[in-house]
């Protein structure tokens, strides 16, 4: 996936970059609390229903530092990506054990015809892979400063 | 909401991970825990009634997506128009309702 087409499964209203959380729990209800908000999502409770079963598969803390918890629902329409950030790491039973600060949620729904889902999962994991990437993350205060880094202007 | 509305569509929303789970994996996901999740699986779909969820199961079968989204009244399996009168009890979640033209069942966002 191009970087323009990740880009534009953000949106400025899903961004947060000084989470209030402080568990894994709070953390998957503070970024979903924004897709209700922005009328993404009308049922909370079955999004993070479907959320907690993925979790349930494997932890989506990919490790260090970050987490992109993920899923398809009946309840969505598109393909949309929330981002929250925190200066505490989080515990999130990451796979490396690590606490996050990082963290992309992905709400997909369950037909997706233009095929965006998984090559935005994956080019996510790609850019989050990079150490240089995820330093500038931790620093940003701004969407735009988000979008700058996610489209390889920085 | 309806129990069993809900319990419908934690089940497809259950049963597309775990078929992706193996492209999730491959993009570095690390997928653990897929006999938990199988038994999650098995749970909710105890709190559905037979006939319902054989019919969820044959729809997923022929149709793949056996209850889809429903935005500004039209189906999202076949894009066909439903009536405006179901959709104000739709929208309720209280009762289940089957798109006439694909036979899947519906569940509205808006
Ligand atoms: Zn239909």
């Amino acid at each position: 996936m191009q970087n323009i087409e990740l880009v534009n499964l953000f949106n400025e209203n899903l961004f947060i970059a000084d989470l209030k959380a402080t568990s894994k729990e709070e953390v998957l209800g503070e970024l979903l609390d924004l897709f209700i908000k922005e009328k993404i999502i009308r049922n909370k409770q079955i999004v993070m229903e479907m959320l907690h079963q993925r979790e349930t598969l494997g932890s989506t803390g990919i490790g260090k530092g970050v987490a992109i918890p993920h899923g398809r629902t009946t309840a969505a329409i598109d393909v949309v990506i929330a981002f929250g950030k925190t200066d505490n790491g989080i515990d999130f039973n990451a796979i490396d054990g690590k606490p996050v600060n990082l963290f992309f949620m992905i709400i997909a729904p369950p037909n997706d015809d233009e095929n965006k889902y998984l090559p935005a999962l994956g080019s996510l994991v790609t850019i989050l892979k990079n150490d240089k990437n995820r330093k500038k993350l931790q620093q940003i205060t701004t969407y735009s400063e988000l979008i700058s880094i996610l489209s390889g202007e920085e | 909401m309806n129990k069993e509305l809900e319990a419908l569509i934690t089940l497809q929303d259950i049963d597309l991970m775990i078929e992706e789970s193996n492209e999730v994996e491959k993009l570095g996901f690390s997928i653990t825990g897929c006999s938990e999740l199988e038994k999650a699986r098995e749970e909710i779909a105890s709190r559905i009634k037979k006939p319902l969820l054989f019919r969820y199961e044959r729809l997923r079968a022929k149709l793949k997506r056996a209850i889809v989204p429903v935005k500004n009244d039209i189906c999202l399996g076949c894009f066909l128009r439903q009536p405006t009168s179901i959709g104000a009890k739709g929208r309720e979640e209280s009762e289940l309702f089957t798109c006439e033209n694909c036979g899947r069942m519906l569940y509205w966002l808006d």
